[in-house]
Order: structure tokens, then C-alpha cells, then sequence
């Protein structure tokens, strides 16, 4: 047994849910993607937990300390360690199958490992008092030493944690993607479904990991040299130019927002894999491989420098024409968005569907992803961003894409899972977890939106102001639900049935996986 | 009505719903319709499939035009620059934010004059968001120490009093950091 597969047996309850009792000859792909997998959830189940606790903490009329904990931790944990590591292992694991390549040695490994281990040692310094929000307002780390908010040391704690997930989201993901692709031998047992870059299905795969390489390398140096210099290992002179606040907040946007594009790039690009899988009459086709590629193409193009609809409301320190810019760029994206509709709805209609749990988690998610697209643009328009900038609509755009993106990646978990775990899960099951997530996510999204029209700031521990605490009431039940779905799904993963132990699997074969 | 699109913050949700619902009505149908009632495939000539895919883009981008065109003078680099041109005297205002306060020149402005809003930070990101006296914000600035003043004009309508939020996260006390400015009634 391998490293991967070893730790994940020994894991206290989440093991039992993504430990291998498949095909040992497939271990070399399935392993380390488990491990993530596995690792992805319990950190969700704590993201949840902390996500829930923000409207408790403003109806008990809690400490507002508690509440920026909770902001810090949650957003934290929902963006990296768990959607950003589920769309690892799953992607990972279809990649790797596509080619038919092992993911094995140190790479996958550091991978997995500086991930968790950055959002523990963020987490600590979380708990140490840090809370700076999971979006890095620099200097406001630096402030907050300054004015007592919290230590040094849990300035340092918390910069080296944060490093070490941009080391996994920048270099080791893409570069372990790029391995993948273009490098290495293919192992004819491990093909489950061989495909090429010119297939929809992988070639976004392709585009994510050049963005996140290309696109976050200048943050990878900035908070390189800032890190360096918080260890006293060079001087802080010497690193002006990387904590001048607004190269910190262009660097940071240029990656974050590319990060999300990429990631979106990503899923949309494993829809287009998984959608075929199950159309009814079996044809495993898209209505167009053109129409799909050039939405990917479209996303990709417009996506890069649509991140200066980050920066409209410091005009004239942004100047108007890189505004115009960002809103023409923001609103490209929705015809690549377009397109992409047309593509799934026109495959639907001229093949049917088979509806079963991982397909319809993945158009639910996909619906809430082009709901949650929407929102993006409008707040992209110059006119409405004066007026929703730092609101609720902000922050519920946010929540909703990483929902949307682990919706439709855990429909993919679902397609994946009996080739990953040589278990199979209970269609009932899975159908009430979709359709619960589908009202969670829906209902939060509204709720979010609506507060951010009203006028309700984001990130503020004061919800009882101008009425504002219905969408609290409102945020907390469809959370619940959301939890509930969750609930559901990891009831479903650890009574999941060994294959052929008399339960109808779902997908009807354990292989392949694509 | 333009107005109350672009400036309440509800229009913008009005917006939302003008592109959400349609889709969520079209699709959720075809999948359900194409997963639970029909699931056989539909024959239909690829002539057609070209016509609806021209129609749908077109209907898209058409939207998207008419929804940015007409929000260009909603602009605040649109309606600051058109204020500074109108040859009336605009009120110059100096806005300095720290954790967690406002300083600002002045905090009473005479309904239908302009104020042109001149707001830096001195410490942290912060931000300076104006709410109209029935809660909804009529503009807000992203405020970084170091790039200079932001800075817009605006004409308040009305009398009332007028609240300032920092919209951007800065710290355990960032829901503490308010401030007022009121309106007096237009002496002319």
C-alpha cells in the first residue's frame, strides 16, 4: 500500500468514506486523489460549521471577535482546502485516467501536504487571534500588529500558511497537471478513457493550470519576498516594492480572480466530459466539440484582464479607460457563458438524459454557476459597482461560485467514486442530496444578493442595522440546508457497498470512470 | 426609471432577475422534461439548431449592449466630469480615513450643489460608502494608503442625513467605523 492509501485507512470516520477497495492495479492513480478527496471534506464539515456560526453569533448578540474569527476561517477554508483541493483530487484522478499516467512520487505528495498543512498553520493563526479575512487586505495584517488587533507571531504563522497553499495552487497543482499532459509514459492499465487536448474535456484542464502558473507567479514572488522578510531572513528594505499596499492588492486580484476564472475554466470543462456519459441514447457525444472549445476559448480570453472590475471604485487612482476595459472584459465572459448554455441545453435536448445523482449534481451546480454568473456581471458594470462594491451581493457572489464549482466537481466525485473506492452509492441518497444542495444554494445565493441591494455591507459584525437581520434568518436556514444536504451526501460515502455486494450501482459499472 | 435601475441597488437586482429567471425557467425544463418525461431523442434538423444558437447569441449580446450602453451616464467618472463642466461651484471636500474614523473639511452640503468627495486612506484599506436616508447606498470608494485620493462628485437631492459606512474589512472594529453628513434644504 502506498503512503496515500495507508493514511487514508487510518483516518478516523472520513477514511471509511474514500478508503481503496478497488482494483490494486489502479492504486497509482487513485491514492492520492482519495487523500485529497478525503481531506477536502473534513475540512468543508468545518468550514460549515464556522459558516453557520456567523448569523448565530449576530442573533445571540455574540462578541464581534467571534464573528471575524468565523469570516476569517470559513472563507479560508471553503476557497482552498476544500473547493480548491476536491477540484484537485477529482481533477487530478480524470487526468491522470485520460492519460493513463501514475500520480505517484514527491510531487503529488507536496501537493497534498502543503496544503493542509498551510491551512492548519492558518488556522492556528486564526485562532490566534489573526483575522484579516480570507481575502487579504494588505497592510491590514501589518496595521493590526501595529494597533494591537493580534501578535506578530500569528502574522508570521499565518503568512507561512498561506504560503504554503499558494505554493500548491500556483506551482505544484499546474506543474503536477502540466507532468501529466505533456511528460511521462502511459501505462496502457491505467487508460480508463483515453482523451487528447483537443477533446473539451481536457483542454480546459490544460488552460487552468497555465493560468494559475502564469497568472499567479507575481503573487507567488510578492508574498515569497515578504515571507522572507517576516523570518528576518532579508532585510525589510529590501522588499519595499512587494508590501507597497496597492502592487499587494493588484498582485493578489491578478491571482484571485484568475484563480477563480481557472477554476471555472476547470469544471466547465469536466461538464463537458461527464455530460456525455449519460445522455439516454448512449451517442456519449456533445452537440458540438467546436461550440465547446470556443466557449473555453472565450472564458479564457476575456477572463485574464476582467480583474479590474476589482478596482472601479478608486477612480481616478484606477483610470477610466482600464475600468471600461474591466467591464467590456467581465461581460465577454458571459458569451463564452452563452455559449456554454447552449452547448449543454442543445446535447440535452438532442439525446435525452439519464437521470442519475452525479449528472444531475452537476447540472444543478452548473445552473447555479451561470445564476451566480449573472451576478458577477451586473456588480462588473461600472454604474452598479458603485453602489454593490464591499456589499453582501459581493460576498454572495463569491459563496455561490465555490458552491456552484463543489456541486458540480462533487457530481463528478460521484461519477468517479466507484472506480476510486471500488464502492458504489445509494441512488435514493444521492437524489436527496442533490436536490437539497440545489434549495441550500439557490436560497443562500437569493438571500445574499437581496442584502447586498439593501445596502448590507459584507464582512461587518453588525447585522442589526436597517433591518438587515431578515437576511440573516434567511442566510442560516438555507445554510442548514445546505448542511443537511452534506450531511446526506457523507451518510451516503461511509455505508457506501463494496462492488457486487447486491446493491444496483450507480453508475451500472465500477469502469470506466469516463 | 433609468434612475432607480442604476442607483438603488435594487435595479441591479431587477437585472439579475431579468437574466436569471428566463434561464432558470428554459433549462431546468429541458432537463427535466429530457430526464423525466421524454427521454428519447429529439429530432431536430441542424438548420433549426443554427437558427435558435444565431437567435440566442443575438439576444444576449443585444442585452448586454443595451444594459452597459445605458448605464454609461450613471457613470461617476461620467456624472463627476459632466458636474465639473456645468460651470456651477462645486464644494471641495477632503475626506482622511484611519481605523476607525472619518476626518472630513466639512459634513453639511446644501441640497442640489455638487460636492466633489476627495478621500485617502492614512493607514489600511478602508473604504467610504454613502447611504441615502432610506438605506440604499448611493456611491462608495475603495480607499488604498499610498495612491492618492480617490475622488468623485455628487449632488445630494434631498435633505436628510446621510450615513458613511467603510465597506472594506479593516479590523475588529470595521463595523464601529461610521460617520454622518447632512443635507440642509437647497436656500435658493
Amino acid at each position: 500500500m502506498s503512503m496515500a492509501s495507508t493514511m487514508v485507512a487510518s483516518v478516523p470516520v472520513f477514511g471509511r468514506m474514500f478508503k481503496l477497495e478497488g482494483e490494486p492495479e489502479l492504486h497509482d492513480i487513485n491514492a492520492w486523489p482519495a487523500a485529497m478527496i478525503m481531506a477536502s471534506f473534513i475540512w468543508f464539515s468545518v468550514a460549515v460549521l464556522l459558516g453557520i456560526s456567523m448569523p448565530l453569533t449576530q442573533m445571540l448578540g455574540l462578541d464581534a471577535s467571534l464573528f471575524y474569527t468565523a469570516v476569517t476561517a470559513h472563507g479560508a477554508a471553503m476557497a482552498f482546502p476544500y473547493v480548491f483541493q476536491l477540484m484537485m483530487g477529482v481533477g487530478l484522478h480524470r487526468a491522470a485516467g485520460c492519460l493513463g499516467k501514475p500520480l505517484t512520487g514527491w510531487l503529488p505528495a507536496a501537493a497534498f501536504w502543503c496544503m493542509n498543512i498551510g491551512g492548519i498553520l492558518f488556522t492556528i493563526a486564526i485562532l490566534m487571534g489573526l483575522k484579516i479575512s480570507y481575502a487579504v487586505m494588505y497592510p491590514l495584517p501589518i496595521v493590526g500588529v501595529e494597533t494591537g488587533q493580534w501578535s506578530m507571531t500569528s502574522v508570521v504563522i499565518g503568512f507561512t500558511g498561506i504560503a504554503g497553499i499558494l505554493l500548491t495552487v500556483i506551482l505544484l497543482y499546474p506543474v503536477l497537471t502540466i507532468k501529466l499532459m505533456f511528460f511521462g509514459k502511459e501505462r496502457e492499465e491505467l487508460v480508463l478513457s483515453r482523451r487528447t487536448l483537443g477533446d473539451p474535456g481536457m483542454l480546459g484542464m490544460a488552460m487552468a493550470a497555465f493560468v494559475l502558473l502564469i497568472m499567479g507567479m507575481p503573487l507567488l514572488i510578492v508574498a515569497s519576498a515578504v515571507l522572507l522578510a517576516l523570518y528576518h531572513i532579508i532585510p525589510f528594505a529590501w522588499v519595499g516594492w512587494a508590501t507597497d499596499p496597492l502592487v499587494f492588492q493588484f498582485v493578489f486580484y491578478i491571482f484571485a480572480h484568475n484563480l477563480m476564472e481557472a477554476m471555472a475554466i476547470m469544471v466547465i470543462s469536466a461538464v463537458y466530459a461527464t455530460l456525455p456519459l449519460y445522455l439516454a441514447d448512449g451517442t456519449r457525444k456533445l452537440y458540438s466539440t467546436k461550440a465547446a472549445n470556443l466557449a473555453l476559448w472565450i472564458l479564457l480570453l476575456t477572463s485574464v484582464t476582467s480583474f479590474f472590475h476589482h478596482f472601479y471604485t478608486m477612480f481616478p487612482a484606477l483610470p477610466s479607460a482600464l475600468s471600461y476595459h474591466g467591464n467590456i472584459m467581465s461581460w465577454g465572459t458571459a458569451i463564452g457563458a452563452a455559449i456554454t448554455i447552449f452547448t449543454v441545453a442543445m446535447t440535452i435536448i438532442k439525446h435525452g438524459l439519464r437521470p442519475e445523482a452525479g449528472i444531475m449534481a452537476v447540472l444543478m451546480g452548473f445552473t447555479l454557476y451561470i445564476l451566480d454568473g449573472a451576478s458577477a456581471i451586473v456588480t462588473s458594470n461600472v454604474a452598479f459597482s458603485f453602489q454593490l462594491h464591499g456589499t453582501m451581493w459581493q460576498a454572495g457572489h463569491t459563496m455561490a461560485v465555490l458552491i456552484a464549482m463543489s456541486m458540480m466537481w462533487m457530481g463528478v466525485l460521484l461519477h468517479h467514486y466507484p472506480v476510486l473506492t471500488g464502492r458504489v452509492l445509494d441512488p435514493m441518497r444521492g437524489k436527496w442530496f442533490v436536490i437539497l444542495f440545489t434549495v441550500g444554494a439557490i436560497g443562500v445565493s437569493y438571500a445574499f444578493l437581496a442584502a447586498g441591494a439593501a445596502g448590507m455591507p459584507r464582512r461587518f459584525a453588525s447585522w442589526n442595522q436597517e433591518g438587515w437581520m431578515i437576511y440573516g434568518y434567511l442566510i442560516l436556514f438555507f445554510g442548514l440546508c445546505l448542511a443537511l444536504s452534506m450531511v446526506i451526501f457523507l451518510i451516503d460515502v461511509s455505508k457506501a457497498r463494496r462492488i457486487g455486494e447486491g446493491v444496483v450501482a450507480s453508475p451500472p459499472k465500477a469502469a470506466p470512470a469516463e | 426609471m433609468l434612475d432607480f435601475v442604476y442607483q438603488s441597488g435594487w435595479g441591479a437586482f431587477g437585472v439579475l432577475l431579468l437574466f436569471q429567471i428566463p434561464f432558470l425557467v428554459v433549462f431546468l425544463t429541458i432537463v427535466f422534461r429530457k430526464a423525466y418525461v421524454n427521454t428519447a431523442p429529439s429530432a431536430i434538423s441542424d438548420s433549426s439548431v443554427a437558427r435558435w444558437r444565431s437567435s440566442w447569441l443575438a439576444l444576449a449580446i443585444a442585452l448586454f449592449l443595451i444594459i452597459n450602453l445605458a448605464s454609461i451616464k450613471f457613470f461617476p467618472a461620467v456624472y463627476s466630469a459632466r458636474a465639473a463642466a456645468s460651470g456651477v461651484a462645486v464644494t471641495d471636500v477632503t475626506v482622511d480615513a484611519q481605523s476607525w474614523y472619518y476626518d472630513m473639511s466639512a459634513q453639511e452640503f446644501e441640497a442640489g450643489k455638487p460636492v466633489r468627495f476627495n478621500a485617502q486612506s492614512l493607514d489600511t484599506v478602508h473604504g467610504f460608502a454613502v447611504y441615502h436616508p432610506d438605506g440604499h447606498i448611493l456611491f462608495t470608494m475603495m480607499l488604498i494608503p499610498g495612491v492618492g485620493r480617490s475622488s468623485l462628485i455628487y449632488t445630494f437631492d434631498e435633505p436628510g442625513t446621510y450615513k458613511v459606512r467603510c465597506l472594506e474589512y479593516c479590523g475588529m472594529s470595521h463595523h464601529e467605523m461610521s460617520d454622518e453628513i447632512i443635507v440642509t434644504a437647497s436656500a435658493s
